[in-house]
């Protein structure tokens, strides 16, 4: 990287506020995913001025520019994959404003998401979107990924909860999109914006909703004999649709790994529980409790508990939002899948990543957001062993394909980032990623805002790793 | 028109079938948009005869507009140019109903009350009691963004919305988003659609997540002297527990457009309908009355179904109605915070009253405002013009968004019902030459002229 923007940018930001020695850049150089790459520089701006006044030097050398919230993000998509420069966003943590009567908060984008329901919560309200790593994750970040979480099977993921944004494109021009009310007159930028992974524009505030606690929650964790059971269960609660605000599964294996760790009070001879969360008015929480009590004994569960305090209903909480901590101490490297597929195809899906598995040679874990048909196989795996590491890969491709086969996506709530891109053509077709780009393009002409993401490299080169579907095939729309 | 009007059809009727292009005036006629016709119209039966329809529109530079039920075409500014009616009305199938999943896809052509017949046969619905509802298509009422009482339970089409396929103005039939209920893989273009008028591409079909009936559901009235007091109930509401499906406020000087007679004369009343298993009703009764009670209602009451399912429709087809009895009036559709309601409404009511015009009003699911103004006699039309002005002033003023919706086309001539573009508009300008480089697409109807 060039000494002379370095120096720029020192001067800009004070040399407190940019990194570029080597051993300084190593733990950049990795998020939540299985991906590695280093940036050449990382800077930590305070201000939306600070970004502008970056990004054009960014611009000025033609220097590739990556965002970063907290870097728990599971797709690489906060990795500077091409180099260049890392804006993280940790010293941009201010709540600016809190609109407690009209629902909505103002806050820069490296605000941790809990912290902002913390922040609120005396007034009764939460921000909705709960990534498992919620404590760590920012509201930037959730915003650049459409970031979900268990509780958005009721709530929807982050795109619902967002009005507005400020923006800063490449050439450091600053632009506010929507805004507090609900809506306003044009194209809905803000909806195109979220989820972008930060390959359209650098996101330095955002406006958001805020949800009311509901008044009771009930949590009930129902314990089964078979997998099936389980997936069962799922795909008849929603077909009564009785709408939980989360409901999650998680399998045998997974769930002992977590029981050693965390004491949730997970049964350690099962083969699966769902951990199912009901909230809302007292009288109608009471009601889908029952129902939903009702359904598992149905479907044969071995035992139905309900959660008799906050305290115990925190433990299967914090089991579930552990887990992954959990399986990192029995594998050397792990590797976390994120496919959705429609409810009716859980319990074939469950069987089916069982067998690919099995094809494979690997343990896989399942803990997912079951509601929502959001599934996230775990891949235990040694990436020390390069060969280990690319039939985990190939592993996680089946079950991707499989996926897309019944009528699903390849992610739901991870991103594509640099981990999916070269399998976007299993669900796009030339012409639907060719729109893509040209709207990337749109706002980010030279490409160099978190290059290297979303889409497949091979396109125009000949060299498409994965043959797309014909259009008819390709479906789901 | 670059090309001479036989040669266009007989190539359109290569195109989409001899039986599926018009030329006989009195269905140009049906088409018109503002007062502009078409020269034909292209009644295509697959998206793929779509593509091909745009395409050669793409290459002959033929403005085309795409059109459903015809019940919305006079929102926006009037066309540039309108070559092509793309009738979409064949384009009426359900692809896929997955009741088990919850989730519906459909071509855009389909009418919104058939969808809701079959999806009702399964307990379910989709939240889009819109108007003209026996007319309304999915794929009209995701163009306009139209508005649906359920929007305080349920919020707008963007929130349930699961993808779409549409074509773009260069004829290339593209989709984005899917049909599962959670997707983050790739940007979500199908957000871009609604509300953009026909502007960005032609939807051919859409994908919703769908919810289930309530099992039980009962309305409530609550009556007050002024529409703060209303306004405050509606803030109450939010801060409760209570979840209702549906809470409007209606202006007094609406009642006579709405013609219920369950609505208090001269009062201004809160619509609330709460939904749920009984017991959740039932608590929301006994709330509601205790909150009425507390904020001084002079009446609150419960309506029998049939008041309910009259009063409830009336109100979804408020716009439509206020169209029938004043053919004249500016509707303005208004985003604005809760909590600036209720000082909004009064200064809109002051400016219409300085004005000598009339105007009545109806808020809907605490956030939105329609705001209906017209001349009762012989004003001035610089009366109206400076109004509108004023409107749009005043509703920025307190930081929300204001366009008219609704107005004769001869004031379009006055005003950009589109109000003032903002500080977004020359992204919107990009996306607009993305999607739609030939400027084929509804040209001169969207925000700013796009």
């Amino acid at each position: 990287m060039d000494e002379q923007f370095i120096r720029e940018v020192q001067n800009i930001l004070g040399r407190e506020s940019v990194l570029a020695r080597h051993e300084d850049l190593l733990m950049y150089e990795y998020d939540g995913s299985v991906e590695q790459a280093r940036p050449e520089c990382v800077v930590f701006p305070r201000t939306t001025e600070d970004v502008v006044k970056i990004v054009k030097a960014a611009a000025r050398y033609e220097i590739p520019l990556v965002g970063r919230g907290a870097g728990t993000g599971l797709s690489g998509g906060a990795l500077a994959r091409q180099g260049g420069l890392m804006m993280v966003f940790s010293r941009m943590n201010k709540i600016l404003e809190i609109d407690y009567e009209n629902q909505r908060a103002v806050v820069q984008p490296g605000v941790v998401n809990l912290d902002l329901t913390h922040a609120v919560e005396h007034a009764g309200l939460y921000f909705a979107p709960d990534p498992s790593s919620q404590k760590a994750c920012t509201v930037g970040g959730n915003v650049a990924e459409n970031a979900g979480g268990p509780h958005t099977l009721a709530y929807g993921v982050t795109t619902n909860h967002v009005t507005g944004l400020e923006l800063v494109l490449p050439d450091g021009t600053v632009v506010r999109v929507g805004g507090k009310p609900t809506e306003s007159p044009g194209y809905d930028l803000t909806g195109l914006l979220v989820g972008s992974e930060g390959t359209l524009a650098i996101v330095t505030e955002i406006t958001v909703k805020l949800s009311r606690l509901p008044e009771a929650v009930k949590t009930l964790l129902a314990v089964y004999e078979t997998v099936d059971d389980a997936t069962e269960t799922v795909v008849e609660i929603t077909a009564r649709a009785i709408t939980p605000a989360a409901c999650e599964m998680l399998d045998g294996w997974t769930l002992r790994a977590v029981e050693e760790f965390v004491h949730a009070g997970f049964p350690m001879d099962s083969a699966a529980v769902l951990l199912i969360e009901v909230e809302g008015l007292l009288e109608a929480v009471e009601w889908q409790a029952e129902q939903v009590s009702a359904v598992c004994r149905e479907h044969h569960a071995r035992e139905v508990r309900l959660a008799r305090d906050d305290r115990e209903r925190e433990l299967l909480w914090k089991g579930r939002k552990n887990a992954f901590g959990a399986v990192g101490r029995l594998s050397p490297s792990y590797y976390v899948q994120d496919g959705v597929i429609p409810r009716t195809k859980l319990p074939a899906t469950l069987r089916r990543i069982d067998e690919i598995g099995k094809k494979y040679g690997f343990q896989i874990g399942n803990i997912f957001h079951a509601g929502d048909g959001n599934l996230h196989p775990i891949i235990l795996f040694d990436q020390r062993d390069p060969e280990q590491f690319e039939r985990a890969v190939n592993t996680a491709n089946e079950i991707m394909q499989w996926c897309i086969s019944q009528g699903g996506v390849l992610t739901g709530e991870h991103g594509v980032g640099m981990e999916k891109n070269e399998l976007m053509p299993l669900l796009f077709s030339p012409d639907d990623l060719e729109l893509m780009q040209r709207v990337r393009a749109a706002l980010n002409p030279t490409g160099r805002l978190n290059p290297g993401k979303i889409f497949p490299f091979g396109k125009g080169c000949g060299e498409v790793r994965v043959q797309p579907l014909p259009v008819s095939a390709a479906s789901p729309v | 028109m670059s090309t001479r009007p036989t040669s266009l059809v007989e190539r359109l009727e290569k195109l989409a079938g001899a039986s599926g292009v018009i030329t006989d005036p009195m269905t140009l006629e049906f088409f018109s948009v503002d007062g502009v016709l078409p020269v034909v119209v292209a009644r295509p039966g697959s998206a793929e005869e779509i593509t091909e329809v745009v395409r050669f529109a793409a290459a002959e530079k033929l403005a085309m507009i795409p059109v459903g039920g015809r019940t919305k075409l006079s929102i926006g500014m009037p066309p540039q140019r309108y070559d092509i009616a793309l009738d979409m009305s064949r384009m009426n199938h359900v692809l896929a109903y997955d009741p088990g999943d919850l989730t519906l896809g459909a071509e855009a052509g389909i009418g919104v009350e058939k969808l809701l017949e079959l999806l009702e046969e399964k307990n379910q619905f989709l939240p889009l009691l819109v108007p003209w509802m026996e007319r309304a298509t999915i794929g009209g009422i995701m163009a306009t963004n139209s508005v649906s009482p359920l929007r305080f339970a349920y919020g707008g089409p963007r929130e349930f919305l699961l993808g779409m396929e549409f074509v773009t103005g260069e004829g290339k039939l593209c989709k984005s988003g899917g049909r599962v209920v959670k997707n983050v893989t790739g940007y979500d273009l199908h957000k871009l659609m609604i509300g953009s008028l026909g502007t960005l591409g032609v939807i051919t079909r859409v994908n919703f997540k769908t919810f289930p009936l309530p099992l039980a559901q009962q309305t409530f009235v609550a009556a007050y002297a002024n529409a703060r007091e209303a306004m405050a109930l509606v803030q109450a509401i939010a801060k409760s527990p209570l979840s209702p499906r549906v809470v409007e406020v209606v202006d007094p000087a609406a009642l006579p457009i709405l013609g219920s007679n369950k609505l208090p004369a001269g009062m201004w009343s809160v619509i609330i309908a709460a939904a749920g298993n009984e017991k959740a009703v039932e608590r929301h009764h006994v709330d509601l009355a205790r909150m009425a009670r507390d904020s001084a209602a002079e009446a609150f009451q419960s309506l029998t179904d049939e008041e309910k399912r009259m009063l409830l429709g009336r109100l979804r087809e408020f716009v439509r109605h206020v169209q029938e009895t004043h053919p004249e009036a500016t509707i303005f559709r208004i985003s604005a915070l809760p909590t600036t309601i209720a000082g909004l409404m009064e200064q809109l009511a002051a400016i219409a009253k300085r004005m000598e015009l009339a105007s009545c009003s109806v808020v809907r699911a605490g956030s939105m405002i329609y705001f209906a103004l017209w001349r009762e006699t012989g004003e001035s039309e610089s009366n109206l013009k400076r109004a509108c002005g004023e409107i749009f002033a005043a509703v920025e003023g307190v930081g929300g968004w204001a366009l008219i919706e609704w107005c004769p086309t001869e004031q379009k001539r006055q005003v950009n019902v589109w109000g003032t573009p903002r500080g977004d508009f020359e992204l919107m300008k990009r996306m607009k030459k993305v999607f739609d480089p030939a400027g084929i697409l509804s040209p001169g109807r969207f925000v700013g002229g796009i």
